[in-house]
């Protein structure tokens, strides 16, 4: 009995000592989530690097009611359906975020990195020097951290050198090994994503900010919105889909691979993405504070848009509306000719690792996504 | 009677959890001491509640006092020699200057950091109505094709408000210590990196090693044990104290900054991360003479205390005692990646030096 508990208490201690996020811990709750901001917490630890969201997949699906029937592409995007009725509204958002992937592992023990992608913003690479990171390997989530040349040892060359002309070359991930047989032995494997260390900052306001925060907002948005609609007569035909792979182009297309595999699956009438764009950049960007975001791929009536805007009068919401916004998902949609609009959640500092996004503005568009479903006016 | 059994049990785990973590606060593992410690904000100027979180933890029996500077310091037993180990409690960090009507907060930076590294990353302002959390401003054309370089000043955060009133109405005052978010990558049992182990480290391995040592038994010598402020920013504290302290070897408890990386040149400032404590005999403000460099291998070699001798970087307390006819002799763990948001430290070097720190203690001729 005193060993028993004495484990039980020193896991116990264990866990609330941790300090580092933990994102492959599952949880055995598995209850319905409607609220935006509770499935953000959730799913915001969790790494989802482009073409390995399967973590995020599995935590999605986890969060969502029992017994809902998901079905998967063999890109990894997560697909729900609701009820037996005739195809209408597919609300989508992307699962993946920006990051890098192990590209070699030098005999001293440290990763070198490419990108399988471009960087939200050009000066990204420079994110990674001087800060911890999450390796994603087959054995789990490792924390490193992106290797720093010690300050009183800087000369002034390398210094200018790291300001100005950084490149790929001259970043290496530590892991805490000595050798490549030590890195290996930790279960890194050339690919494994690296990716941004999940920190979520609380701001006045009501705002918040973390790497990747606006992609992660919309998902939850999402999930929280299918949570409150399954079951429900109303969202018969609704189908939702947490995009894998939208960061890499279709071959010969210029939109999202994620987002054309979806359309080709589907075949979808009237689409609703839930996305994020830059706020507070200009006078013509929309603006932090202002609500969510709406655009629409072609310019004309709109049965979605009206859905869209409909709820967002019902429910009391503003909107920004914009013209002449496009996003690589939306192109493959509204190049097929599909009925397709954005409803996006506007972030400040956009594409940095602390992307600030207000908490209101995910419920916000949670709801929306919602009161446009139940409404009915996209058949 | 079920029920009743199940309530006793809840009551002997609720003391058992009490005792645990009773004993956990009363840690006396450096590593241990290390983790808790480094979280504690103390920028130079404002180390406040670090001193107060080493003067609740050390030995029984001893007097602490502080000076004018708010050095935290005891001395234990009499007479020649008198040996001083000092440690700094102080971190690189910024203050709080002035508010733009946007609502943004400019900060004094006080050097010591690679300035980008610090763009578009979370800091806490302590304010004295609590922590109050930010994003430093990116560049303005951060996410331009070419945009220009992140500049050192001004620094400017975000902490969400929109207008000067709102920034202080969260109780954001002029002066108060800004640092950085700090987080705690473990890369492995024993190894982790975080902002501020230079110098938490040596704080915690010469509060380990004071825990370890019968204070009341120290005899034909004087040994002091020093907690100093604003080392960062001038070796200030160690000044202050070297103007009332005259021994005749002081040891500075510090950062040995390694080379230990793939980025850096290996020609000096190489001591292996996992090696053992580091004998700092020549850095950017002092030079050990070898006889003494030699007691402190030899002591080492007796007691089995893995230790390298290298050369490196940066100034130490000691130093300023030196002109006063003290020996400096560095006592160091090697710390990787120093002055970053991820200083490295491996459990080895700090247990090494921790026993180092006792060893000379006791044993020192």
């Amino acid at each position: 009995m005193k060993s028993t508990l004495g484990i039980i208490l020193a896991a116990a201690l264990t866990s609330a000592a941790a300090t580092g996020p933990i994102p492959g811990r599952a949880k055995p709750a598995a209850r319905p989530l409607t609220d935006g901001l509770a499935v953000l917490e959730a799913i915001f630890p969790v790494p989802s690097m482009t073409g390995n969201e399967e973590r995020l997949a599995a935590k999605i699906r986890q969060l969502l009611p029992g017994g809902s029937a998901f079905d998967r592409d063999n890109l990894g995007s997560l697909y729900l359906k609701l009820g037996p009725g005739e195809p209408a509204l597919t609300v989508l958002a992307a699962m993946d975020e920006f990051g890098y992937v192990v590209s070699g592992i030098t005999a001293d023990g440290y990763l070198t990195v490419d990108r399988p992608t471009a960087p939200p913003v050009p000066i990204y690479d420079s994110f990674l020097i001087g800060h911890p990171v999450l390796v994603s390997s087959n054995r789990g989530i490792l924390h490193g951290l992106g290797v720093q040349p010690a300050m009183h040892v800087l000369t002034k060359e390398r210094r200018e050198q790291l300001a100005s002309n950084l490149t790929l070359d001259m970043i290496f991930i530590d892991v805490g090994a000595r050798s490549e047989a030590e890195a290996r032995a930790k279960g890194v494997e050339i690919l494994d994503p690296v990716t941004q260390w999940p920190d979520l900052v609380s701001l006045a306001n009501g705002r918040m900010a973390g790497p990747a925060l606006g992609q992660k907002a919309a998902c939850a948005a999402l999930a929280a919105a299918a949570s409150g609609l399954v079951g429900t007569e109303s969202a018969a035909g609704t189908t939702f889909v947490w995009m894998a792979q939208t960061r890499l182009s279709a071959r010969g297309e210029r939109a999202s691979l994620g987002a054309v595999r979806a359309r080709n699956k589907i075949a979808p009438k009237a689409v609703l993405l839930l996305d994020v764009v830059a706020a507070d950049r200009g006078e013509k960007s929309p603006v932090l504070g202002g609500g969510p975001v709406l655009f629409q791929g072609q310019e004309g009536p709109s049965a979605v848009r009206e859905a869209v805007e409909s709820a967002a009068k019902e429910k009391g919401l503003a909107l920004q509306v914009l013209t002449g916004l496009s996003t690589p998902a939306l192109s493959a949609f509204a190049a097929a000719g599909i009925d397709a609009v954005v409803l996006a959640l506007p972030a400040k500092f956009a594409g940095t690792p602390s992307e600030v996004i207000e908490k209101k503005d995910v419920q916000a568009v949670a709801d929306i996504v919602s009161a446009a479903v139940a409404s009915g006016r996209v058949k | 009677m079920r029920e009743r059994n199940r309530g006793t049990g809840y009551r002997a785990l609720f003391f058992l959890i009490l005792w645990a973590a009773a004993a956990s606060a009363q840690t006396t593992s450096d590593w241990d001491l290390l983790r808790q410690v480094v979280l504690v904000p103390g920028i130079s100027g404002q180390e406040a509640k670090v001193m107060d979180w080493i003067e609740a933890r050390l030995p029984k029996g001893v007097e602490a006092k502080r000076d004018a500077k708010n050095n935290l310091f005891f001395s234990a037993g009499q007479g020649r020699p008198h040996l001083l180990f000092v440690a700094h409690a102080d971190e690189l960090g910024m203050t709080v200057e002035s508010f733009t009507p946007q609502g943004t907060v400019k900060l004094r930076g006080r050097g010591g950091f690679l300035p980008q590294a610090c763009e578009a990353r979370p800091f806490v302002i302590h304010t004295s109505k609590g922590p109050v959390e930010g994003v430093m401003l990116p560049r303005p054309d951060y996410d331009a094709r070419a945009p220009k370089p992140f500049s050192l000043e001004p620094y400017e955060l975000y902490v969400g408000a929109s207008s000067e009133a709102e920034a202080k109405a969260l109780g954001i005052e002029a002066g108060d210590q800004v640092i950085f978010k700090k987080k705690t990558a473990d890369l492995g049992p024993g190894i982790m990196a975080t902002r501020a182990v230079d110098d938490r480290a040596g704080c915690a391995s010469l509060l380990a090693a004071a825990l370890t040592v019968d204070w009341s038994k120290i005899k034909g010598r004087t040994v002091t044990c020093a907690w100093s402020v604003e080392e960062e920013v001038g070796l200030n504290g160690a000044a202050e104290l070297a103007k009332t302290m005259k021994p005749d070897y002081v040891f500075a408890i510090d950062t040995f900054v390694s080379t230990d990386s793939p980025v850096e040149n290996k020609r000096f400032g190489y001591a292996r991360l996992g090696g053992g404590a580091v004998l700092r005999a020549l850095d950017s403000s002092n030079l050990v003479p070898k006889d003494e460099l030699r007691k402190v291998i030899g002591l080492a070699a007796r007691r089995n205390i893995p230790v390298q001798v290298a050369n490196s970087r940066g100034g130490n307390d000691g130093s300023v005692f030196v002109a006063g006819g003290a020996v400096d002799i560095p006592l160091s763990w090697p710390g990787a990646h120093a002055h970053s948001f991820v200083e490295k430290v491996d459990r080895r070097d700090l247990a090494a030096l921790t026993a180092l720190i006792r060893a000379v203690i006791m044993e020192f001729e």
